[in-house]
């Protein structure tokens, strides 16, 4: 099924996850200089859980979006067709996209799996703590953490200065993503 | 999202306007977000300011990549914030950052609409980059009247947004002159 622009829910999935992405980014950055935990200095715990869920939950609304993309193809943007170049870097970023949030927020969980610290999603549901306390794993999923969330950054820039480009060319192609 | 008359091919200063709109309406989103957490978080009267020794195991710290000296000066981080605010600091940010945030992520559809350019959105766009420029005045005004260490952290930022936010309104205004009185100029060819 072709269309010419995305779905409503999907445009609102995509600038959703836009707002989340950058103020995990923006709260990791902060929150680790927050004192270490324990009994007296709490001050980690809110932005912690904050951080897990909002990543588990990027998750699945990643997994929706990845299906009505799928699921309703949208038409071709035009002013990409004649560009070969252009088409080849555009489904690159967005392949590279989903795949470098997926990796961050799954390093991001499975690190969280081995650090001995449960997770309450949303604070309503216990998930199953399957992994174990095991610093040296911990430490391997941290890293990889890291520096897919570094590389995910970057990619973003490329994403928005892509946009940024059709825009300020009036193309249209920007268009689709903000009906 | 809206069913308002759309025009996909508007001015050029419509769509670039609402794209800028769009990606600045998403980092103040986020920015004012986590400052309603930082300031939720770091509350009055905790251990930071109760002459509690912090707690620095050296398994965590290797885990963090952190120094012995770094984790004891991450309590004084904490200090900072609360010594050097007023009383009133602490609720006015809270409330101020969630007007923010709401108005920021407003942004986001207004310059959705630019970019369609639906008949609207240039009279609404000007009132929501009047009211984000507002918003970083009266951010920066409280940043005024804290201590020296916390006008280090956040003058320098409420300044920058409020002069993005500046260039984005007179944009705004410019354009909807524009609409208004018809005039579209083409580049000049020599």
């Amino acid at each position: 099924m072709q269309r010419q622009g995305f779905s409503s829910t999907a445009i609102i999935m995509h600038w959703l996850m836009a707002v989340t992405i950058f103020f995990l980014f923006i709260s990791s950055w902060w929150m680790l200089a927050l004192p270490f935990p324990s009994a007296d200095f709490k001050y980690r715990v809110l932005p912690f859980q904050l951080h897990k869920n909002l990543g588990i939950t990027i998750v699945f609304v990643l997994a929706i979006l990845l299906y009505l993309r799928l699921r309703y193809r949208p038409a071709q943007a035009a002013s990409t067709a004649d560009q070969p170049w252009l088409r080849w870097l555009a489904v690159a970023d967005h392949v590279l996209l989903y795949v470098l949030i997926l990796t961050c927020c799954g390093s991001g969980y499975l690190s969280s799996a081995y650090s001995g610290w449960g997770t309450t999603l949303w604070w309503v549901l216990e998930l199953p703590n399957w992994g174990y306390e095991d610093e040296r794993l911990n430490i391997f999923y941290s890293d990889i953490h890291l520096w897919t969330c570094w590389a995910l950054l970057a990619l973003l820039s490329v994403h928005v200065s892509g946009a940024a480009y059709h825009a300020f060319r009036n193309d249209g192609v920007v268009g689709r993503m903000l009906r | 999202m809206s069913t308002a008359t759309a025009n996909s091919s508007g001015p050029g200063w419509a769509s670039w306007l609402g794209v800028v709109a769009v990606i600045f309406g998403i980092l103040q989103t986020a920015a004012h977000s986590n400052e309603w957490l930082t300031q939720k978080v770091i509350a009055p009267d905790t251990a930071a300011v109760q002459g509690i020794a912090p707690r620095c195991p050296e398994d965590e710290l290797v885990e963090e990549g952190v120094s012995s000296a770094e984790c004891e000066l991450m309590v004084a981080k904490v200090r900072i914030m609360i010594a050097s605010r007023p009383d009133w600091f602490r609720g006015f940010q809270m409330g101020l950052s969630t007007l923010g945030a709401l108005v920021a992520f407003g942004s986001v559809f207004i310059g959705a609409a630019l970019v369609q350019y639906r008949s609207w959105a240039p009279h609404l766009a000007v009132i929501t980059f009047a009211g984000l420029l507002a918003i970083d005045a009266a951010g920066f005004a409280a940043a005024i009247n804290t201590g020296p260490l916390l006008r280090a952290t956040y003058l320098w930022n409420s300044l920058l947004w409020f002069f993005i936010h500046l260039v984005m309104t007179a944009g705004a205004v410019a354009g909807l002159r524009s609409a208004i009185t018809g005039d579209h100029r083409q580049p000049v060819h020599s």
